[in-house]
């Protein structure tokens, strides 16, 4: 008999504590859920601000040239280092350009004069994807966008990068 | 690509763009203390280094799961266990498939695994944080790269 009663308590027991850990899953699930749906401005900013990418505008000439950055990127999970590259380079004008090295058919990285038979073009290693060195995408291949173009801007001659957007965009 | 839903989901899309996966290999144990730190070390490098090459080539390659198997266990069964990743992403089909690893076991047996393998030596300690493994990492991938690329 008492032995029973222990067990409808022991039952009892358990029901509370798991009904306990579940409700504090819940909410532990709910703050970061509230805090993307509110929040998404706060979440933008973090990898919205321009940053210093550790290149000097002097040394940015008419040949596309690749420059790799580390930015902190927050999402809900967790706080990480994340790489970014660019080709930067100066146009006709004179006019600073940088590019996403972000293919737009699947994402491979592309690179400037990546193959020899196509000179002065942007080429994808992973099926042939090609651009212009404007990132115009070259019809025929299987991109079928230009390459993204970072918000770019010079500060006591060095060149700071922000976001990249698709081409008309920026 | 990576095995996640974001991912896969373009997979399904893009399939017959996506010909090659990577596995990487990484040893666990927790037996034997004057090996602990190097293994750990190599098995956070080694997920580095696949998520590198991911990158760069995430249009065409798919980044399998690191698949983890205890150091000192029989080397035959686990091949049988590989093999049978191999033998599941062929059937999509994958054609190219590349297994990396810091583990210099495998180059024994590279004959029975079905797929490549690219044995990286070296790398027994260092600081993750610090420039040179970056850059060492960098060189690294642009090789490894190069080597995938010539399989396409
Ligand atoms: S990912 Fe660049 S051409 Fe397909």
């Amino acid at each position: 008999m008492s032995e029973k009663k222990q067990q409808v308590s022991r039952r009892q027991f358990l029901n509370y504590t798991l009904t306990g850990v579940g409700g504090f899953m819940a909410a532990g699930m709910l703050v970061p859920m509230l805090r993307m749906a509110v929040d998404p401005v706060l979440q933008e900013s973090a990898a919205g601000d321009l940053v210093n990418v550790g290149l000097a505008v002097e040394d940015i000439t008419n040949e596309p040239q690749r420059v790799d950055w580390k930015i902190d990127q927050v999402d809900a999970w967790y706080e990480s280092k994340v790489g970014k590259s660019a080709w930067v380079y100066k146009n006709d004008n004179d006019e600073i350009v940088a590019l996403s090295p972000i293919c737009k058919h699947l994402g491979c990285v592309v690179s400037w004069e990546g193959s020899e038979q196509f000179p002065d073009q942007f080429y994808c290693p992973c099926h042939g994807g090609r651009y212009h060195k404007d990132g115009q995408n070259i019809p025929g291949t299987p991109p079928t966008a230009p390459l993204d173009v970072y918000e770019s801007k010079v500060e006591n001659g060095m060149l700071y990068l922000g976001m990249a957007h698709p081409r008309g965009e920026a | 690509m990576q095995w996640i839903k974001e991912d896969v989901k373009q997979y399904i899309q893009a399939k017959e763009y996506v010909d090659t996966v990577i596995v990487p290999l990484i040893p666990y144990h927790l037996s034997k203390d004057s090996e602990l730190e190097k293994n750990a070390f190599q098995s956070e490098v080694l997920s580095i280094f696949a998520k590198e090459i991911e990158k760069e080539l995430s249009g065409r390659v798919m980044l399998s799961p690191n698949y983890y198997y205890l150091k000192s266990g029989s080397k035959e069964e686990e091949l049988n266990r590989i093999n049978s990743w191999s033998g599941d992403a062929r059937t999509q089909p994958f054609n190219n498939i590349f297994f990396v690893t810091f583990d210099s076991a495998w180059k024994k047996d590279e004959q029975a695994l079905d797929g490549t393998l690219i044995w990286l030596p070296g790398i027994q300690s260092g600081d993750l944080k610090s420039n040179e493994l970056h850059s060492f990492i960098h060189d690294q991938v642009e090789q490894i790269g190069e080597y995938i690329k010539s399989y396409w």
